[in-house]
């Protein structure tokens, strides 16, 4: 997806014509479509003050720790549901019983088992983020060239060795993908826990509490960041994980998308 | 050691059952311990018994099919609004230069921004309820029908339209004998997730929409009063429709189109 600078600010100066035509049409009053002249300075007075980063703190914060937690119990039950049979038949159904289930049909829930506030958001994201590790994981497990392990075998190497030296990267690409789907499906709980299981932080507190006061500014400003985060986590830190692991050995070719 | 093959066959199944049964068993058995002896009040982690009555109590009164109808009333109109308009835009992306020149980057930055997040923008924009419900689902289905799509009209051979031209196919011909068909395992991919998000972003938007009716908003309901038994039996029938909605639509789809035309090996 390359595209030149001039294309880029093209197309973001068409949107914020358009915007500027929709917030100045009278459709909705000013108050609901602020033009952008009100909404810039909103998103560099939260820059400036600070509290963007606050909130981008708590989220992050949140996230972080619901997406360790999930990584930490999701790539070792996948990677026993690749190898052993019996823990497969045993976790699959479960899974593909739970997986469908939205994360945030569970909010009400978690607020009443754990509160409002970091815990129920927390819970929340490991939830979202965990089936899609495993799911990944497993996947990536079997789909370990057959060839390779009987290779390693072969030339003597234990269970430990065949396992760190070729189950594990032999998986990468899959597990980081899986990491890639968590962490899409986390941003979403994230920002959806935050706006109902509120509490005093976080991009979707901002949001949801904006609504209270019309600050329609201050909701844009903040969708804009999250879309920004969002782009910045998947071109930053996803694929230059992979540029440094699973294409250097060779795994996959440098993912574009 | 089987007498006749219906034995076998039987005692098979027999075995499939226990073994599909099984993690439910201990998963269920653990709750129930937990509800018992556990630091929670039954008030807020119910046994078993009371999910399952609460299930049969709120499905025997109408009340559950009533909720799930509404659901996915709302899920089917919203996904419908965001294919056609993600389909079209998608194509146009992949057929025109300046089409592509113009949205990659909006949908670039619009893609990662959760669906849900704008929705306290849209009910101040369209009020309470069913409208900014529906239109909240619509837009978090185009994102991933516009990328596939896109992706999709690009992906077909270029070898094809020009064997296609040369043989004299006029643009019409040429977008429904050779462009929709060699994209269309990518569009089924992308309704595919812009349907999993609907059914993500559904559920939470009638929360937060505070629709009059609908399974999202029967648990956040039920929430005020304590009702845990209540939510989780919604829980349990958000999780059927779902798998539902995976089983029985797309995989379904996908044999009767692109499987059976070749494009597709299962």
């Amino acid at each position: 997806m390359k595209r030149s600078a001039i294309g880029i600010i093209a197309s973001f100066g068409v949107a914020a014509l358009v915007w500027e035509a929709f917030a100045r049409s009278g459709l909705f009053s000013s108050a609901l479509s602020p033009s952008l002249a009100v909404i810039v300075p909103a998103l560099i007075q939260m820059i400036v003050r600070g509290t963007i980063f606050v909130h981008v703190g708590y989220t992050l914060y949140r996230i972080l720790w619901g997406l360790g937690l999930a990584a930490l119990v999701g790539v070792p039950v996948g990677i026993l549901m690749g190898r052993f049979k019996a823990v497969e038949g045993f976790v699959l159904p479960l899974v593909s019983v739970l997986s469908p289930i939205p994360s945030l049909a569970w909010v009400p829930v978690f607020i009443l088992w754990f509160g409002l506030g970091d815990a129920a958001s927390v819970a929340l994201v490991f939830y979202a983020a965990t089936f899609p590790i495993i799911l990944n994981t497993w996947t990536g497990v079997r789909s370990v060239n057959r060839i390779w392990v009987r290779a390693a075998e072969t030339m003597g190497a234990g269970a430990g060795d065949l396992f760190r030296k070729v189950v594990l990267p032999g998986s990468l690409p899959f597990v980081i993908a899986g990491l890639r789907q968590a962490f899409a499906r986390s941003w979403i709980a994230v920002v959806g826990g935050e706006m109902i299981a509120a509490t005093s932080w976080g991009l979707g507190w901002v949001i949801f509490d904006s609504k209270e006061f019309l600050r329609t500014d201050v909701m844009l400003s903040t969708l804009v960041i999250i879309g920004f985060l969002g782009l910045a986590f998947e071109r930053f830190i996803f694929q230059a994980v992979e540029r440094r692991t699973v294409a250097r050995w060779g795994m996959v070719r440098t993912a574009g998308t | 050691m089987f007498r006749t093959p219906t034995a076998y066959y039987l005692r098979r199944a027999a075995q499939g059952t226990v073994q599909l049964a099984l993690p439910f068993v201990v998963v269920a058995v653990l709750w129930e311990g937990f509800a018992v002896f556990g630091p929670f009040p039954p008030r807020l982690f119910p046994r078993i018994e009371a999910i399952a009555s609460a299930f049969v109590r709120l499905m025997v009164s109408g009340i559950l099919p009533l909720h799930t109808l509404e659901t996915l009333l709302r899920l089917a109109v919203g996904f419908l609004l965001g294919a056609v308009v993600g389909v079209t835009l998608g194509m146009l992306m992949g057929r025109y230069r300046w089409a592509e020149d113009l949205f990659v980057p909006l949908v670039s930055v619009g893609n990662p921004i959760p669906g849900l997040a704008y929705a306290p923008l849209f009910v101040l924009w369209f009020g309470l309820g069913n409208l900014p419900a529906v239109l909240l689902v619509g837009f978090s289905v185009t994102f991933p029908v516009v990328v596939n799509t896109w992706t999709g009209v690009k992906a077909v051979k270029p070898l094809w339209i020009r064997a296609a031209e040369t043989m004299g196919a006029s643009d019409r011909q040429l977008f429904r004998k050779v462009v929709l068909p060699g994209a269309l395992p990518y569009v089924l991919t992308g309704l595919r997730l812009g349907l999993a998000r609907a059914w993500r972003v559904v559920i939470a938007v009638e929360m937060l929409t505070s629709v009059s009716i609908g399974l999202g908003w029967l648990i956040f309901g039920a929430r005020e009063f304590l009702n845990t038994d209540v939510m989780l039996a919604g829980i349990a029938v958000i999780g059927l429709v779902g798998l539902g909605l995976e089983k029985l639509v797309f995989e379904r789809i996908e044999r009767y189109t692109v499987v059976r035309w070749g494009m597709l090996q299962r």
